[in-house]
């Protein structure tokens, strides 16, 4: 706690103590002893400053002298609501947390996906082997991930036996009410996927919290080999919200792990991606889109890790500044000395449509392996002048003609997904942002 | 229908047309030629309403109103349209979508409904074989990847679409080989009637051939120096603009 990078973190440390009795699975005792060890891991460094390098963009100092409180109590609400959170015309099982303990209300686990999906809760009660097998590979993540760890309140689990390939993309509905009894959301996650397995999953993180709320949702997953998963995220949380979501990926051979991310809500968010391709011939795609505005601030960071050769990934990010709005991408690729002929590239383009937004954009390339194809672009601009007024002179307003271009730019990273529903859903939401500008 | 008096327009502070008169009536079709930097373009971008054509002096009516008080795209509304020199291509955003774009706010300055998809449909197809364009580069982003004559071609399949009252077609013959000039100039033809108004702008007399205009005018140093018929474009083609007095390389 001595380094002077890192704000004090002691009010955690006592926050942990007062709630531990009240945890999920507070009466198990290997648990509580992991979620100790997690605490002393965390309290080791505590919340990083913007002096930590990966953090200079996102500035943590709003948790400093923060108290937190958690409460299962959940706050009523209409089926129908939750209804306006999933996506239409997808019939997959749907896990619903509310305030950051999983809903039995709400949550439907298809009868086909029983023994696969499950509650992390209930993993540690039913099958406490598997559970302790899931949180003993994290040895290495950073200090607020296993500040997650210790203070989770839920998650879920995702097993995927060899072979199999589930027919319906699942749902995950990441719901904060306005309850200011609850206003730290933790919720631990873990997808194991067996060789040949495939699966898809929507995360979407939706609150109407008028006061300041902390949500941490991380997520450890596995691929073995020729395994697929698809993530597709979307962050629209309410303006009071501090939103981070931190991802490790283990990809092993002939693996492939594509992830969509859209942010659009919170005051600060923070996406952490870390795949690591452990096998030969794993493929990785990370695509997303942050907008914002009045305030509003994202900051996307991965961190590729290619350790063994003929691995290929991707990246595009888009980045819509708006008045007051800020953004970072800060994109690594490390590629090792044994990982030759990886094919590794990342692009980043960001459009300020005001002068009082900002942009930065840090690709950071460590390369140790001779015989590679690494490619990297950034960018920041403004509108093109003359596309607008091409449009203008076909009779577009100058906001139709403002958000065409707009869209044109952001819909670019969503223009490969399979999934209609879910392609439409970015494209409404980003839609529907840019209307509400000026 | 147009009617430009005493036009000065100043773009970075510099004088481009100092004090130019232009009227045209419905059913015409007009010619202004003249050397680089005459203000050719200059001209054509003032009538449409770019940001950066600074109006210091004079006036534009059409069709009674003045013009100079709206913005690009009520321009558009009002029925004129702008073929562009070098259409400016625009990723992301698929012909199509533009087109539909374009149209139902034209529709909607108008206070008209938007046009029922079916009709869109049928329509573009329509106008897309007329104009000899691939249907599958409707689905294309906008000029990306287009050649220099596909963009020209496009931009006839736009002005045939939104079906303007009065065009202006910078240069729109600049960069195209025979086949592809014949088929911009069957494009304006078919613009031409009696309720509509056409102003070309071009360096050579080429496009002249294909499309006769009832009126020739010469450009020079910002003011029209020279009005006469289809003849003076022979003329100006035969001995070139130094007849005129005018140094080809002065500007």
């Amino acid at each position: 706690m001595s380094n002077k990078n890192y704000f004090s973190s002691e009010h955690l440390a006592s926050h942990f103590e007062a709630i531990k009795p009240q945890l999920p699975g507070g009466d198990v005792k290997w648990l509580e002893t992991f979620r100790e060890n997690c605490m002393e891991r965390f309290l080791e460094t505590g919340i990083p400053g913007p002096r930590v390098e990966e953090w200079k963009y996102t500035n943590l100092g709003l948790l400093k002298d923060k108290s937190f409180e958690v409460s299962e109590n959940q706050t009523d609400i209409d089926q129908s609501f939750i209804d306006t959170l999933s996506i239409p015309g997808l019939k997959g099982s749907k896990v619903v947390f509310i305030d950051g303990y999983l809903s039995k209300t709400y949550t439907s686990i298809k009868k086909e996906d029983e023994i696969i999906l499950s509650s992390l809760t209930d993993l540690v009660k039913n099958n406490p082997d598997r559970a302790k097998a899931l949180f003993n590979n994290h040895n290495s993540a950073s200090s607020l991930f296993n500040l997650n760890l210790a203070l989770m309140t839920g998650g879920y689990v995702l097993l995927i036996d060899e072979n199999k390939k589930l027919a319906e993309p699942i749902q995950i509905i990441h719901f904060a009410s306005q309850a200011t009894k609850s206003n730290a959301l933790r919720t631990q996650n873990f997808i194991e996927i067996s060789s040949g397995g495939g699966a898809q999953i929507i995360e979407n993180f939706v609150s109407l919290n008028k006061d300041f709320k902390w949500r941490q949702n991380n997520t450890q997953i596995t691929l073995a080999k020729n395994a697929s998963l698809e993530i597709y995220q979307f962050q629209n949380e309410s303006s009071e919200t501090l939103h981070m979501a931190e991802t490790y990926i283990d990809v092993e051979d002939e693996a492939d792990f594509k992830h969509f991310s859209l942010n659009i809500g919170a005051r600060i968010s923070r996406t952490e991606l870390k795949p690591t391709l452990i096998g030969k011939h794993a493929n990785i795609e990370l695509r997303g889109a942050f907008l914002a505005r009045n305030g509003s601030s994202h900051d996307v960071f991965t961190h590729m890790k290619h350790m063994v050769p003929e691995g290929t990934s991707d990246q595009v990010y888009r980045g819509v500044l708006d008045k007051g709005g800020k953004s970072a991408f800060q994109g690594r690729v490390y590629v090792a000395k044994d990982a030759q002929l990886t094919n590794a590239e990342q692009s980043n383009k960001n459009l300020i449509l005001d002068r009082s937004a900002e942009a930065n954009s840090k690709p950071e390339l460590l390369i140790y392996a001779d015989d590679v194809k690494c490619a990297h672009g950034a960018t920041v601009g403004e509108l093109d002048q003359e596309a607008l007024f091409y449009l203008k002179s076909r009779g577009l307003d100058h906001k139709a003609a403002k958000a065409l271009l707009v869209e044109a730019f952001v819909s670019e990273v969503f223009d490969d997904i399979k999934i209609e529903p879910v392609r439409q859903k970015y494209l409404t939401l980003a839609r529907d942002w840019l209307e509400q500008g000026e | 229908m147009l009617e430009i008096k005493n036009l000065h327009v100043e773009v970075d502070g510099q004088k481009i047309l100092k004090g130019l008169n232009l009227k045209i009536n419905a059913g015409e079709v007009h010619a202004i030629m003249g050397p680089n930097g005459a203000g050719k373009s200059t001209l054509s971008y003032a009538i449409c309403g770019k940001e950066g054509y600074e109006i210091t002096e004079g006036s534009i009516f059409f069709k009674g109103k003045n013009i100079l008080e709206l913005e690009a795209n009520e321009r558009a509304g009002e029925g004129i349209f702008l073929g562009f020199q070098y259409p400016v291509e625009i990723p992301g955003v698929s012909n199509m979508n533009f087109l539909k774009a374009a149209i139902n706010s034209i529709r909607k300055y108008r206070g008209e409904d938007e046009m029922a998809a079916v009709d869109f449909l049928k329509l573009i197809r329509a106008k897309a074989a007329e104009l000899e364009m691939d249907p599958e580069m409707l689905k294309r982003a906008v000029n990306v990847g287009f050649s220099g004559g596909e963009k020209k071609r496009n931009e006839m399949v736009q002005m045939a679409m939104l079906d303007p009252i009065f065009s202006v077609l910078d240069e729109t013959d600049s960069g195209l080989d025979i086949d592809a000039l014949r088929i911009v100039a069957d494009g304006i033809n078919k613009m031409r009637s009696p309720e509509k108004a056409i102003l070309v702008i071009t360096h050579y007399q080429r496009l002249l051939d294909y499309v006769v205009p009832d009126f020739v005018h010469v450009l020079s140093n910002g003011k029209i120096v020279k009005s006469g018929d289809k003849e003076l474009a022979h003329q100006l083609e035969k001995e070139g603009y130094a007849v005129l007095g005018i140094d080809e390389n002065a500007a």
